[in-house]
């Protein structure tokens, strides 16, 4: 009935054999990437200089080393591959985005050389370079693809270690290309080409370790992905490590416990006070205290409200649709553009000054459509068969709200606002503009002693309420904009730790919370 | 009672259940809700009245008739959300009328003399441009980069690796923008003058990476769901022939998730667009353009850092042109808000079909 | 025994062996009516093993999906495996292109064997095994592309047929082949008549029936040498049903198809030999068709056909 014109290869063995030469020979420049991130990012980081040793090697020669091991690996595994010592099954091109890719790099080198180094002009140095890109490419293109992979990686990474071990590229050496206001420093650029080289030369050793073809592409992209994955935790815990660090010592300096129940903590209990020598953010903790208390009771009944009739009462149609489009605007709405209506809205009328209370509606109207959106997903996420099986009994809509559907997506609720909170209690261009009068207090807002009743309207006026106050995200914007950090590192740096402290928190609870939950409705 | 208390639209909603005496209750209480609102809209000294008549008229709903009170005032909370949005525009078009009027067009865009204060002239030119160039460098951080984390969460990664990146990615996005800003402002811009011979403190290079990094979070979480949302047996139809994971990524679920994708990069942009505090404290805040323009390691301000640095001593034409800004920014922000909502929204009528 | 493989490298591994030893002496010892496991397992075929399976157990978790599954399944014959829902027929067929890896939770122990070679071995190549054994899904899956496109995809993404613009710089473009084989495999999939002039249009235009086939068709398109359905028709109206079964008659000239169907007419109508796989993941009888529907061995297959339980 039919030819079977691909008969011939479905006969292909099932198990792979591994070759043992080409599994060492690609972990090695896998090995020597991470090498080359660690001993490269610390010397871009200012930790290590160039000139200074690692295990007895001037760091310079470690680097160019690797980049000599990393390229020579892979242009072992290319002669290997090509003469059949090593069992490989390429296709038959890498194709045209690596030839792209190794062919703009070739463009980019040529044309820097020729027209940076030597000072040719344009027209001399661009159809030089194009040339070149154009061959690089061609080759690769028309090459197989262990060839196409691994010989440019390879190549790459021994001309940039025989540029530096040759004198081509020195820690003195320095370069200002024309119309930036910068310059490229040897010291800066060896450790960072030696990274990028190492990159490219796993990434092709990942493809090379499964043989090439599409198993060895899906190994080169997850690489890749993994790496990125990786370095985005790594951005992450520098961050909190460098805050941690640079302020928990300066946070926690001084404090004193004991005798009985006295306990008494500078940094985190005293204001800011330069005649009593205080340095404490006491007065900022207490007013992010109130916004963030401020916004849950502006923002909470309403997002939640609001999610509760769009989920259980309302239609979809036009008006569930309005409102889509309003939640998610006010979502994406920059907190700036939050602190300018503030300042035009409700800072008028609210005693013509700024004010906690303006901050906490602001913060509120920040708040509300994380409230919302999250309260929606978790209200929709309810089984039905709750609300079939509740309305059967016939039970009225309300009375199953009440009973039933709320108390099912509560997890999912306070997840959202324990996560909300985080967002807002670092949030400082509202803050700025409509609440902040002097970062640095010496004391904090008396809220609850403040409350007044008076015979005119409105009855109750709190003074604490109606006046500016400090929070912790503005101490820490009050703290550089005053010079107070100038002077004093330690303090921005002791603030900033509490402040990632106090957010980071309500994230970990929030997240943890959400983990929990979701585990014992799968058990 | 039963379910027919559906309603579709607001107008329903004043009279959902006529004839049995709680309409009464929700006229009063919308009634005096829109009374207080307008009183603190005109006349602020008076609205307590209106607000302690709602809150009667609420408390009584809630005793006699709990269900279509409590309806009621849902609907209001819903209301409310629109409203507020609603208030945001009136409020900043209002105020920046006049700026629009007196500056026109050269409030766009005006060679020279961008902002003077003596001459009362006030051209956004430099902070826009300082705006879309730190936009796009920080595009290039955080749509690559956050479409592969989002690849790796809801494809590649094994379960353990997966509970340690999602919630790394979240609390990433938690980091304050002031905190982002005080290392940038005292360890990075340092950084950048010692080691890269930068003559001033603060440059776009900067304030784009480290932005960058802030709106990943949205575009990782926002593609994820996008990713996570293509069909098991469609990717499975890929595999089933002996396609690999990537191959089926590629060719499959990537295609397939394309417009949520690119939903979220958009959501993401907007996130850099409307990033204050980082760009306030790095950036040198000069109201004048890069030379050449495209020197990303010049200094210069953009439409949030100018808001943010300004508006403490700004009057008048001054302000205004500020509140200009803020419209600018806005509705940037809004339009991409919503092209991501309509993007969305045809996946969903696609995904809600065959897939 | 055989050779192992867990999908989740289960630590518990050891213990796992344990177990399914117990259980099997358990069946065995344990069931005192006739059905024991040789009167089935000496059952003859007509043609040579395609695919064997020695003493297979699933466990999602820890629960047992399949205990103890022991069958030969033979080449060139359609193979129906029929049981009632949860009985674990569906995992089984999963089982023989190992698309159950993708299942986190779940993990395989015992041998399958495609033409004598192991396919839980060590340093398998998954993509060799799925092209030699393909499958169709109980609901059409085509991927949102052209018609032609379906069918192409697999050769493509095996690097059979090139066409775009590194094809023609390599001259290597494969259009040529590329029409061929998809009107092979269309005409193959019996969906020839119905689509050769709209072969650029969108997959998901199709009607469900010819979505399925198209499906098949693709399948085809990677020459594979079993083809493993899964309720291929139970999504599909009556005439759509009776194309995809005469269709699966016809392939079974020159593919291996096992077929799991809940349906037993069908079973009976379209297959060569029938497996009954009865709750709790047991094989309880594997033999010709017209014995399993006229003279089972065991009483519960007999019930279980009569329509009496299930």
């Amino acid at each position: 009935m039919s030819e079977r014109t691909l008969r011939n290869q479905s006969r292909d063995p099932l198990a792979v054999e591994y070759s043992a030469a080409l599994a060492g020979l690609s972990v090695v420049p896998i090995a020597t990437f991470f090498a080359a991130f660690v001993v490269g990012g610390l010397t871009l980081a200012g930790q290590r200089s160039l000139g200074s040793t690692i295990l007895g090697i001037e760091i310079e020669t470690v680097l160019t080393a690797l980049l000599f091991v990393a390229g020579g690996c892979l242009l072992a595994i290319s002669v290997g591959s090509r003469y059949g010592v090593i069992e490989t099954t390429p296709d038959r091109s890498a194709g045209l985005g690596v030839a792209s890719g190794f062919g703009f790099v070739a463009f980019s080198g040529i044309g820097l050389a020729m027209s940076q180094t030597f000072g040719l002009g344009r027209l001399v140095w661009a159809p030089l370079a194009l040339i070149g890109g154009l061959t690089v490419a061609g080759a690769i293109v028309f090459a197989r693809e262990d060839l196409g992979v691994t010989v440019p990686a390879g190549l790459f990474s021994v001309a940039i270690g025989s540029l530096v071990l040759f004198d081509g590229l020195t820690p003195a050496w320095a370069w200002s290309p024309a119309g930036f206001g910068v310059t490229f420093n040897g010291t800066v650029l060896i450790p960072l080409l030696t990274i990028v080289a190492g990159l490219v030369t796993a990434w092709a050793a990942a493809n090379a370790f499964e043989g090439f073809g599409a198993a060895g592409r899906q190994a080169g992209a997850f690489f890749l992905i993994g790496a990125n994955a990786t370095l985005i935790l790594l951005v992450l815990l520098l961050l909190i490590a460098f805050i941690v660090k640079n302020g928990f010592w300066y946070a926690v300096d001084g404090i004193e416990i004991g005798p009985g129940l006295n306990f008494h903590w500078p940094f985190v209990m005293d204001g800011y006070d330069v005649v009593l020598n205080q340095k404490g953010i006491y007065p900022a903790i207490i007013g992010t205290f109130w916004l963030v208390v401020g916004a849950l009771v502006m923002a909470v009944p309403i997002g939640v409200g609001a999610a509760v009739f769009l989920t259980e009462y309302a239609e979809e149609g036009r008006f569930t649709s309005v409102i889509d489009i309003a939640t998610n605007g006010l979502w994406s709405t920059p907190s700036v553009v939050f602190g300018l209506f503030g300042y035009a809205f409700l800072v008028p009328r609210l005693g013509n000054n700024t004010s906690l209370l303006a901050g906490m509606i602001v913060l509120g109207f920040m708040l509300l459509p994380l409230v919302l959106i999250t309260s929606r997903e978790a209200i929709k996420s309810v089984p039905d068969e709750y609300r079939d099986a509740s309305a059967a009994l016939g039970v009225s809509k309300w009375e199953t709200i009440k009973d039933v559907t709320i108390p099912s997506a509560m997890p999912g609720i306070v997840t959202g606002i324990i996560i909300g909170i985080g967002r807002i209690a670092g949030e400082t261009a509202p803050i700025l503009i409509v609440t902040a009068d002097n970062p640095q207090r010496s004391s904090a807002p008396a809220i609850m002693g403040s409350f007044e009743l008076t015979t005119s309207p409105p009855f109750i006026v709190n003074e604490a309420l109606l006046s500016g106050s400090s929070a912790l995200p503005y101490q820490l914007y009050g703290a550089i904009t005053t010079g107070v950090v100038g002077d004093d590192p330690g303090y921005g740096w002791a603030t900033a730790f509490v402040l990632l402290l106090v957010v980071l928190s309500f994230y970990v609870i929030g997240i943890t919370t959400r983990i929990y939950f979701r585990k014992k409705l799968q058990a | 009672m039963s379910n027919s208390l559906r309603t579709s639209d607001s107008s329903d909603i004043e009279n959902p259940t006529a004839g049995d005496g709680r309409s009464p209750v929700l006229v009063a209480g919308g009634a005096t809700l829109a009374g207080a609102l307008l009183s603190f809209l005109f006349v602020p000294g008076v609205t307590v009245f209106f607000v302690l008549a709602f809150l009667g008229v609420a408390v009584y709903g809630w005793f006699v008739h709990q269900e279509a009170t409590a309806k009621g005032l849902m609907f209001l909370a819903t209301i409310s959300t629109a409203l507020v949005l609603v208030l945001i525009t009136a409020y900043l078009f209002l105020r920046s009328f006049p700026a629009f009027e007196q500056m026109g067009l050269e409030i766009l865009y005006t060679n020279g003399d961008y902002w003077s204060r003596g001459d009362d002239r006030y051209s956004l030119y430099p902070a826009i441009w300082g705006t879309v160039l730190t936009t796009i460098l920080a595009t290039l951080v955080a749509a690559p980069l956050g479409v592969a984390s989002a690849i790796f969460i809801s494809e590649i990664a094994p379960s353990w690796a997966h509970e340690i990146v999602k919630p790394a990615v979240e609390t990433l996005a938690g980091i304050p923008s002031i905190v982002y800003g005080f290392i940038g402002f005292t360890i990075i811009n340092g950084y950048m003058m010692d080691n890269f011979g930068l003559t001033s403190s603060g440059s776009i290079v900067v304030v784009g990476v480290v932005v960058g990094l802030m709106a990943l979070p949205t575009v990782a979480s926002v593609a994820e769901d996008a990713i996570s949302s293509v069909p098991d047996h469609m990717k499975d139809g890929a595999v089933a022939i002996g396609a690999t994971e990537w191959q089926t990524i590629k060719s499959v679920t990537l295609p397939a998730s394309f417009s949520g994708i690119s939903a979220a990069v958009l959501l993401g942009v907007g996130r850099a667009v409307g990033e204050t505090m980082a760009a306030t404290v790095i950036l040198g805040n000069v109201m004048q353009l890069p030379e050449p323009l495209y020197n990303v390691f010049g200094n210069t301000v953009t439409l949030t850092s100018l808001i943010a640095s300004q508006y403490g001593n700004a009057h008048g034409l001054h302000m205004q042109a500020l509140f200009a800004a803020g419209v600018i920014l806005f509705l940037t922000v809004m339009a991409l808000s919503i092209t991501a909502q309509l993007i969305e929204a045809r996946v969903k009528q696609n995904l809600g079909g065959e897939l | 025994m055989s050779n192992t493989q867990n999908a989740s490298h289960d630590p518990a591994e050891s213990n796992r062996d344990d177990r399914s030893a117990d259980a099997v002496t358990q069946t065995t010892a344990g069931e005192s009516q006739e059905e024991t496991q040789t009167e089935w397992t000496d059952y003859e075929f007509r043609g040579e093993p395609k695919l064997s399976v020695d003493d297979l157990d699933v466990y999602y978790g820890d629960e047992r999906a399949l205990q103890g599954i022991t069958m030969d399944i033979p080449e060139n014959s359609v193979t129906a495996l029929i049981g009632p829902s949860g009985c674990g027929k569906s995992t089984f067929l999963r089982c023989l292109n190992r698309m159950n890896d993708r299942i986190k939770s779940a993990s395989v122990d015992g041998s399958v064997e495609l033409e004598g070679e192991e396919i839980y071995q060590d340093g398998l190549d998954l993509v060799t095994l799925r092209k030699r054994v393909g499958m169709v899904f109980q609901s059409p899956n085509p991927f949102p592309k052209t018609i032609r496109d379906n069918i192409s995809y697999g050769p493509r993404k095996h690097g059979d047929i090139e066409t775009g613009l590194l094809a023609r710089l390599l001259g290597d473009d494969s259009g040529e082949r590329e029409e061929k084989l998809v009107e092979r495999c269309l005409k193959q999939a019996a969906l020839w008549e119905e689509v050769s002039d709209r072969l650029d249009d969108n997959a998901l235009g199709l009607s469900g029936g010819q979505q399925q086939r198209l499906c098949i068709a693709r399948c085809l398109a990677v020459d594979p040498e079993v083809i493993l359905m899964d309720e291929p028709a139970s999504a599909l109206d009556p005439i759509a049903t009776a194309k995809i079964e005469d269709l699966i008659e016809e392939l079974a000239e020159e593919y291996t198809v096992v077929v799991v169907t809940h349906n037993m007419q069908q079973a009976a109508r379209i297959s060569d030999q029938t497996a009954v796989f009865l709750t709790g993941g047991e094989l309880v009888e594997f033999d010709d068709t017209d014995k399993i529907f006229e003279n089972p061995e065991s009483q519960r297959v007999e019930d279980y056909v009569t329509g009496k339980f299930g």
